[in-house]
């Protein structure tokens, strides 16, 4: 018989304030197979584990069950305690009397007292089945990918290689930089963002710890920590980057036009094009979507021949590269490449996007002269459009007056409830910018609240407003196009208490921070889950910041919400000293909950090949006969191959029939 | 644009006179530019009880906006009673009653003084005293005081230098009230 102990936390107030523990330790006491309960105000405490070692190494129990709050949390801590008993681990089982109890049912004491005898006693009944587990380790690929290449990917690429590991960083545009590259510069000391990024960029480009692959995505990830199998697609660029040097000459030669993407489509590129001056690597690529085919120069095919010359009649990029890097003769695959890459962890850093500007009918979004930040940073920036000169797109000509409008798209229902934090301190920085280059210029910044949270920020925010940027506390209400490109904007003061208009040449929306496209899709690869406003969920919002709920991989920067490029910089470093862990290490621990087949007994129908998720499972040949065979290495115990068992011939060990059988056994009386 | 405008109309900042924050500065608002229109010296503001339309806080606003015509319109200005609770509760040390003050520098260089304040200007320069009524020395003697209080009034030769003064600031160039040096005057002619 086994002999239990159960040991109910307090959780200070947290499940004592709900829960009568008494009451449960009581009910628990009587319960088959216990031989003793015990409460205690923090059982995860140093004296509260130490009630559960001294029982073990006292002969008294040996099955424990701790009713407190989140395994996802503590588990790891009580199995510890378990083993430091002289347990075996897995002879643990919790109940979550917390999340599951007290929190949710703490207006009614009575009925979560009720409720956590029911999940105390559900748990019990599951701990008289438990068996003892080892754990196996399973050897790390010493690699890591780095999806993203902004500032905080390549810091995080960075810190990886000069650790010595292989890492191989996926940037899905051309050349890495990110959002950070279009910047002019940077708060809270202003300085010219291009001078302190290019530099990174360039170490990212040369180091030989790293594996630079951009123009790609990541296509698939299968496997688990220490050793995920990454499927990269290699975007096609149409030209051979292996003998492209980034000259431009074929650039200068393309006469089809594009919006910019890195100008915020305020000037036009080339369809053949290098992302921008400072690229890494700075190589060209063909947008095929929007290539003219000069000359009927169609991808793949043999050049004409010209009737007079007998020379072939090549497009004009054919004709302007120098190394031959452009030969529109060879027959591409649209495709791409994909690239299978084995690494032990992962790092997710793949930044954010500005919102738009066009659902804001009411701001007049249709007016060139209403722009967002970003294409402000644009005009500000001396690679932009204007080459620094602050013309407005209209006509031109020097704004005399700008309206900076906050919170466009954030804090707002509609849009995204949550505060993109960082446009307070980059309005201030760009009317800043221009308050001091030119300061005749008036300048309004309407807000809801400034919030200017930061080392150096209030003192930047002091700094502005001194220097005689108008600030005035109103949501702006209207922005409506007067004649001669002028714009009146509505709001009211609330400090003055009355409604305003003002004339401005310019408005300038701080639109909110968005999760990069795509990211969920990323983010079902990857296994992780993104919270309601869609960035990706670190496991725990205090304790665990860079870590996933995907032993393996990481976060860091806007992936996991709106950041300022110093606090995506620490996290990106964070992010890849918690990666180097398992790297470093060499080996990892794999839990033993996972499945196992009965081959004797398995009738190989293959049900469970079809539904298991990782891919772990597979029919083999045994004795002429093919049955289910389950990879240890891939298998992540989520027990759906168990449940689906026509012929309940497949075990997920820590959650057996008879266990989960007995389990819902006790819930049920 | 007049206090009403403000309680109803729209105001026009294009219109805003944005040197305005500079002339306050430099008529002794120094610390103007350290608000944050937290309202703290609202609420220990008399005249926010007293109803008036702009008080310390929104004086502040709208000196920040330019508003000068609508603070000159208006008298609250006049009627700050130089508590100084304001100055004393600031959290950013703005002494809101020093803007208070350079606001009404602002205001008579403008002329835009009410009638009182000259009658005051014009009592201080004869008398001494901004408020010197006619029979207070039978009043005082009545009750055992002599005539006239030991102050200028009574040391016509420190009303002189009081006058001289006077003379020397910026208020003979506004030409307010008349300065003429008759030497002692038993009351205020107003």
């Amino acid at each position: 018989m086994p002999r239990i102990g159960v040991y109910i936390c307090h959780c200070g107030e947290n499940i004592a304030g709900a829960v009568n523990v008494e009451e449960v330790r009581k009910y628990a006491e009587k319960l088959p197979g216990v031989v003793l309960a015990r409460n205690y105000l923090f059982m995860c405490s140093d004296p509260g584990q130490e009630l559960i070692k001294q029982d073990i190494k006292n002969g008294l129990i040996d099955r424990v069950v701790v009713a407190a709050c989140t395994p996802r949390t503590h588990e790891p801590i009580f199995r510890k305690a378990v083993e430091d008993g002289g347990l075996n681990k897995y002879l643990l089982e919790m109940a979550n009397i917390r999340d599951q109890d007290s929190w949710p049912h703490w207006q009614d004491k009575e009925r979560a007292t009720a409720k956590a005898k029911k999940l105390v006693a559900s748990a019990v009944a599951k701990a008289a089945f438990l068996e003892p587990l080892e754990d196996r380790f399973v050897e790390v690929t010493r690699a890591s990918l780095v999806v993203g290449g902004g500032v905080a990917g390549m810091f995080a690429a960075l810190d990886l290689a000069n650790m010595g590991y292989k890492v191989y960083l996926v940037e899905k545009s051309p050349s890495v930089g990110g959002n950070m590259a279009k910047l002019d510069k940077t708060f809270p000391t202003n300085d010219c963002s291009a001078c302190i990024l290019t530099p990174i960029m360039v170490q990212v480009g040369t180091h030989p710890n790293i594996e630079l692959l951009t123009y790609s995505e990541v296509e698939s990830v299968e496997g688990s920590v220490g050793n995920f199998k990454v499927k990269v697609r290699k975007k096609q660029t149409y030209i051979d980057w292996d003998k492209c040097t980034g000259c431009g000459d074929c650039v200068n030669a393309c006469p089809a036009k594009v919006p910019n993407e890195f100008n915020e489509g305020m000037d036009n590129r080339k369809a053949i094009y290098i992302e921008f001056p400072q690229a890494v690597p700075k190589r060209a690529v063909v947008d095929i979507e929007h290539c003219l085919n000069c000359a009927k120069r169609i991808i793949g095919t043999q050049p004409r021949t010209h009737s007079k010359t007998g020379e072939p009649i090549l497009a004009p990029c054919e004709k302007a590269c120098k190394t031959g890097a452009c030969d529109r003769s060879r027959a591409y695959n649209p495709e791409g490449e994909i690239v299978e890459l084995n690494v032990g962890t992962i790092i997710v850093a793949a930044g954010y996007k500005v919102m738009d500007k066009a659902p804001f009918k009411e701001y007049s979004p249709q007016s060139p002269n209403v722009i967002t930040a970003m294409q402000l940073e644009r005009i500000l920036s001396a690679t932009g459009p204007t080459e620094g000169q602050l013309k407005r797109p209209s006509d031109g000509e020097k704004p005399k007056t700008i309206a900076f409008i906050s919170c466009v798209g954030s804090r707002d229902k509609r849009y995204h409830t949550y505060c993109s934090k960082v446009c307070c301190m980059y309005m201030l920085k760009e009317a800043r910018l221009i308050k001091e280059k030119y300061p005749h210029i008036d300048i309004y910044i309407f807000f809801i609240d400034v919030r200017t949270g930061g080392k150096d920020f209030e003192e930047y925010y002091n700094y502005c407003r001194d220097l005689g940027i108008k600030m005035l506390r109103g949501r702006v209400g209207a922005v409506d196009e007067l004649p001669g490109d002028r714009l009146r904007v509505r709001a009211y003061d609330v400090d003055l208490g009355a409604p305003v208009e003002l004339e401005a040449d310019l408005v300038v929306l701080a639109t909110a921070i968005e999760p990069a496209p795509d990211l969920e899709e990323l983010g079902r690869k990857l296994g992780i889950t993104c919270g309601s406003e869609g960035f990706m969920k670190e496991l725990h919002t205090k304790l665990y910041p860079v870590e996933t709920s995907v032993k393996g991989i990481y976060i860091a920067g806007c992936t996991q919400g709106p950041k300022d490029i110093p606090e995506s910089v620490s996290q990106a470093r964070a992010a890849s000293s918690a990666a180097a862990v398992p790297l470093t290490l060499g080996k990892v621990i794999v839990e033993p909950l996972i499945s196992e087949v009965n081959q004797r007994k398995c009738t190989g129908c293959g049900t469970c090949v079809q539904l298991c998720p990782y891919s772990a499972i597979s029919l083999v040949e045994d004795k002429g006969r093919l049955r289910s065979k389950i990879d240890e290495a891939l298998c992540a115990g989520c027990g759906v191959c168990a449940a689906a068992c026509p012929s309940g011939v497949i075990t997920l060990h820590g959650f057996t029939n008879a266990q989960i059988h007995a389990q819902i056994k006790a819930l049920a009386c | 644009m007049s206090s009403d405008q403000v309680a109803t109309g729209v105001i026009n900042l294009s219109e805003g006179d944005s040197s305005l924050a500079n002339e306050i500065k430099e008529l002794g608002g120094e610390e103007l530019m350290e608000c944050i229109q937290c309202a703290k010296c609202a609420a220990a503001c008399p005249m926010v009880l007293a109803g008036f339309p702009f008080f310390n806080k929104r004086i502040i606003q709208a000196i920040f906006l330019g508003l000068r015509d609508a603070l000159l319109d208006d008298s609250s200005i006049w009627a700050c009673q130089s508590c100084n609770r304001c100055t004393e509760v600031c959290p950013r040390e703005v002494n809101p009653f020093e803007i208070i003050q350079a606001m009404r520098r602002v205001a008579i260089r403008e002329f835009a003084l009410p009638t009182l304040s000259i009658e005051g200007l014009k009592s201080l320069y004869d008398t001494g005293h901004a408020v010197y009524l006619a029979g207070a020395g039978n009043t005082r003697a009545k009750v055992g005081l002599p005539e006239k209080p030991p102050s200028t009034v009574a040391n016509p030769e420190a009303l002189k230098e009081l006058q001289a003064v006077i003379r020397k600031t910026a208020l003979a160039d506004l030409g307010i009230i008349p300065m003429d040096e008759s030497g002692v005057k038993e009351t205020c002619e107003v």
